[in-house]
């Protein structure tokens, strides 16, 4: 088995894997960082959501070989000590239930606001469309996005 | 509550496990067991003043950490960010954990806070006799005690002494009055935890050595593997074993896409023996659930003689509702962990049972429970669905199977479709009898459908069954004259398991939508004939429950103000509203606004009110509220249908959840009350459906009557 080489959370990792090996199980089950979560492997749930050289994208369709040469970041990753905006704002709205589902959220969100500093209601339907809270905490989740967009300016 | 004393009476009868409880107030470095006070088995108050709660209820994201220890914080003056909460584990300290009903809250708050009280009670004797002044001098603050002349104590510096100290029977409990954390808005305790992603659920557990397994189930209900080939799973590079457990065959590898990977494989090669239940489906069990509307069924309530008052109306209504099976869908799928030793055993997961997963999972191993240690993990998304031992059980028999783990099986999300404890498809028939004078003289409400309650008894039918499936039909608050609900069982192959609002769900949908088309047919307005049906009366029972009328009015009174009820709407809308006593306990009423524009439904808001009593948490009451609704409404588009004794769907993609975008505003009223706190997991859920659908009639003139709405009848 070929190793492959990938950056995550800022740090470089040599993983030995098939290369069809989602992204998801990598982080998970090789590195240990169990931030990043399954909830279907189908694509339609958002949990396993990382970035991608800073764009959002679902582990369990990003295969190993995909991942390769890139940079990752988990929930992990995302700060050091949850002072990311959309962390500080997570808190602030109290949007967690489960929680289960929230790491993906926050990672979307992240990579929504990076790409736009202040979305539009219709801009938030779409960025988490891919999305599933069973919990049902999705008016905090726009609650928290507006706010982190008006504490990143 | 258990006293300490009685704790260590109880600890002397089986030695093993109290080991396992103290580990959870274990001193740390620097401490001793003697500088922790440890009064009983919530509280444990360490020499640094950080005060450890431990929590006999699961956490599923109804916020019972943070909600319970606000209870003992309340009445210990506990500096809240000083509280440490952990989860209990099952055993003699937490003997019914069981987390569901919507019951946490009330069962725990009282013994929660007398244990705060007595803790308090102590601390406060401990700084007394060190400043050799009467207790009753001595009051609380914030982690401190209080003395005369500015003396001032923390508890981590009184925890030594206060330990030594008899624990009192009956500490004095705080005046509401005198609450300040309790009434609150407190964040969720565990959300700096989730949002960094250091949160532990099931899945995330880790183990030295740890194995992942995946197990091919048959897809046909309770069929079993009849030939397969190892060697092709065995082909896939991690996977170590193949292994026969009683629900099918175990692939055991390094990592779970490894065991994902050797399960299709094996998978290909499998036939199958798929028994008895090959030929159950949707539409033969319709055609049961429908004979069985007019046949013989069990009476659940019957007062007034229904029958004559029918045949006497001058006018009589009848309906047929239809709610299908539906399925819990936590995002987390189901998973438990295993480590076997030499006559003992330990998993770790999510469980809302935890008692009966010890006690069920330790008879699968021929061990007695207090040598099973269940550490119980945060649940991703529970539902009623983790009430369940099936999958827990199953995990201790992979372990078993494969020589000892610690293994992991984790279910992907076809299996967690497929092989649910799904809540059960009902057919309802309802007739309303008008008499001459115009008003609502007899009202009967037929059940048909499997009986839930079976899942809970090992099969027995029991006495309570017929009030169990008719929960929330039987209860029907208003004041009719005649009234007859009864519950026929019609049966199917399929495990089923509590959900979130229980029948309760497809009950009150096909009351309270009944109830609307009898408004309408009067030429009444909906909520003035709700709310002179139920009139000036005050505690009224109905067999087991008994609900006041009083609160319920009161609820449906706010969400129709606060809705607007009776407004101008713009074109394409509709008001529609809905409400429930549940189980007598809370008190909610919903009003939604809809739209349907070119067969598009929408829901704009909805206006919620409720009265659970006391409102511990207001924050985690309104998340309640919120989740409830978006649960509710997920289910007017979702079903599970059977076909050749399999469900048709496998994922998100067919069993449809709601999403962000189609959320609509949730706006709650919470009526302030002093009356002993009840539960806010389950009561949001039912009303959203009904208020949702009598909505689609103001806007449309179309009636609803059958879950899911399907396409193209809006
Ligand atoms: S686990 Fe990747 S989208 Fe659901
Ligand atoms: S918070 Fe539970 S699934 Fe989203």
């Amino acid at each position: 088995m070929p190793a492959y080489q990938l950056t995550v959370n800022g740090r470089a990792r040599t993983v030995d894997a098939d290369a069809d090996t989602p992204l998801l199980w990598v982080l998970r089950d090789t590195l240990g960082l169990t931030g990043t979560k399954f909830g279907c492997g189908q694509g339609v749930c958002g949990a396993c959501t990382v970035h991608l050289d800073g764009k959002a994208v679902k582990s369990c369709q990003t295969s190993l070989k995909e991942a390769t040469g890139h940079a990752v970041v988990t929930v992990e990753g995302l700060s050091k000590d949850g002072s990311h905006p959309v962390q500080k704002a997570w808190i602030a709205e109290d949007v967690a239930q489960c929680g289960y589902c929230q790491p993906g959220m926050i990672m979307s969100a992240a990579a929504l606001l990076k790409r736009k500093a202040h979305p539009s209601d219709h801009d938030i339907d779409e960025a988490f469309a891919d999305h599933v809270c069973r919990c049902g905490t999705y008016p905090r989740i726009r609650k928290a996005v507006k706010r982190a967009a008006g504490g990143v300016k | 509550m258990t006293s300490r004393r009685d704790f260590l009476k109880v600890a002397g009868a089986g030695a093993g496990l109290v080991l396992g409880f103290h580990l959870e107030a274990k001193p740390r470095p620097g401490e001793t067991a003697k500088t922790v006070f440890h009064p009983n088995a919530f509280l444990a108050i360490r020499p640094d003043g950080t005060a450890q709660v431990t929590v006999p209820k699961t956490e599923m994201g109804q916020g019972v950490r943070t909600a319970l220890p606000l209870a003992v914080a309340e009445e210990l003056d506990l500096d809240w960010s000083k509280v440490e909460v952990v989860t209990g584990q099952p055993g003699p300290d937490f003997k019914s954990m069981q987390t569901g009903g919507s019951t946490s809250v009330s069962t725990t708050w009282t013994p929660l806070r007398k244990a705060g009280a007595a803790a308090r009670e102590m601390l406060k004797a401990a700084a007394a006799a060190r400043w050799k002044v009467e207790a009753a001098q001595c009051r609380t603050e914030k982690g401190f005690v209080l003395g005369p002349d500015g003396k001032k104590l923390g508890y981590g510096d009184l925890a030594e002494a206060a330990a030594k100290l008899p624990v009192p029977k009956d500490a004095p409990l705080k005046k509401a009055a005198d609450y300040r954390l309790v009434g609150k808005r407190t964040p969720r305790f565990d959300g700096p935890a989730i949002v960094t992603g250091k949160a532990i659920f099931g899945l995330d557990v880790r183990r030295p050595g740890q194995r992942f397994a995946a197990v091919l189930r048959c897809a046909v209900i309770g069929g079993q593997p009849k030939a397969w080939d190892e060697a092709k799973a065995k082909a896939v590079q991690g996977v170590k074993a193949v292994v026969k457990v009683p629900t099918g065959l175990a692939v055991i590898a390094d990592s779970t896409w490894a065991a994902f990977k050797g399960r299709d494989a094996l998978a290909a090669t499998t036939t199958w023996e798929e028994g008895a239940a090959r030929d159950f489906s949707s539409p033969a069990l319709e055609a049961k659930m429908r004979a069985a509307l007019t046949g013989p069924a069990d009476d659940a309530r019957r007062e007034g003689d229904p029958a004559k008052a029918l045949a006497a109306a001058a006018k009589v209504l009848e309906a047929e509702y239809s709610f299908p099976y539906q399925a819990h869908a936590t995002v987390e799928p189901m998973n438990a962990t295993t480590a076997l030793s030499e006559g003992a055993a330990e998993m770790w997961m999510g469980s809302q049972s935890p008692n009966r997963a010890q006690e069920r999972a330790a008879t699968a191993l021929g061990l007695k429970p207090e040598q099973l240690k269940l550490n119980v993990a945060l649940i991703g998304g529970g539902f009623g669905r983790r009430l369940g031992t099936d999958f827990s059980t199953e995990a201790a028999q992979v372990a078993q199977a494969a020589g000892g783990g610690p293994i992991q099986v984790v279910w992907d999300r076809e299996d967690d479709l497929r092989h649910d404890l799904h809540h059960p498809a009902t057919l309802h028939r309802l007739k309303a009898g008008i008499d001459g004078a115009g008003a609502l003289a007899a009202w009967t409400h037929r059940i048909a459908g499997p009986a839930v309650l079976r899942s809970w008894t090992g099969g027995q039918k029991a006495p309570s069954q017929a009030a169990t499936e008719t929960n929330g039909a039987y209860d029907i608050p208003y004041a009719i004259p005649a009234v007859a609900v009864d519950f026929a069982e019609v049966e199917a192959p399929t495990p089923l398991g509590w959900w979130r609002g229980i029948q309760i769900v497809p009950n009150v949908f096909a009351r309270e939508c009944f109830l609307d088309e009898v408004a309408h047919a009067l030429g009444k307005d909906p909520l003035r004939f709700r709310l002179d049906l139920l009139g000036d009366r005050g505690i009224v029972k109905f067999g087991r429950d008994e609900a006041d009328i009083r609160r319920l009015k009161k609820v449906l009174e706010v969400a129709a103000t606060k809705a607007g009820w009776g407004r101008k709407l713009p074109a394409g809308h509709g008001l529609g509203l809905a409400c429930h006593a549940y189980d007598g306990r809370t008190y909610a009423a919903e009003v939604a606004e809809v739209s349907v524009v070119k067969g598009r439904l929408k829901v704009h808001k909805v206006t919620c009110a409720v009265d659970c009593g006391l409102a511990v948490n207001p924050a985690g009451l309104e998340a309640q509220v919120e989740g409830g609704i978006a649960f509710g409404l997920s289910a007017l588009f979702s079903q599970i249908t059977w076909e050749k004794g399999r469900t048709v769907q496998t994922g998100y993609h067919d069993f449809p959840v709601l999403r962000l975008a189609d959320m609509p505003v949730v706006e709650t009223h919470v009526i302030p009350s002093a009356e002993a706190p009840s539960g806010m997991g389950e009561p949001p859920v039912p009303v959203a459906i009904p208020a949702v659908l009598n909505a689609v009639f103001a806007a449309t003139e179309k009636r609803i009557r059958k879950v899911p709405i399907e396409d193209g009848l809006i």
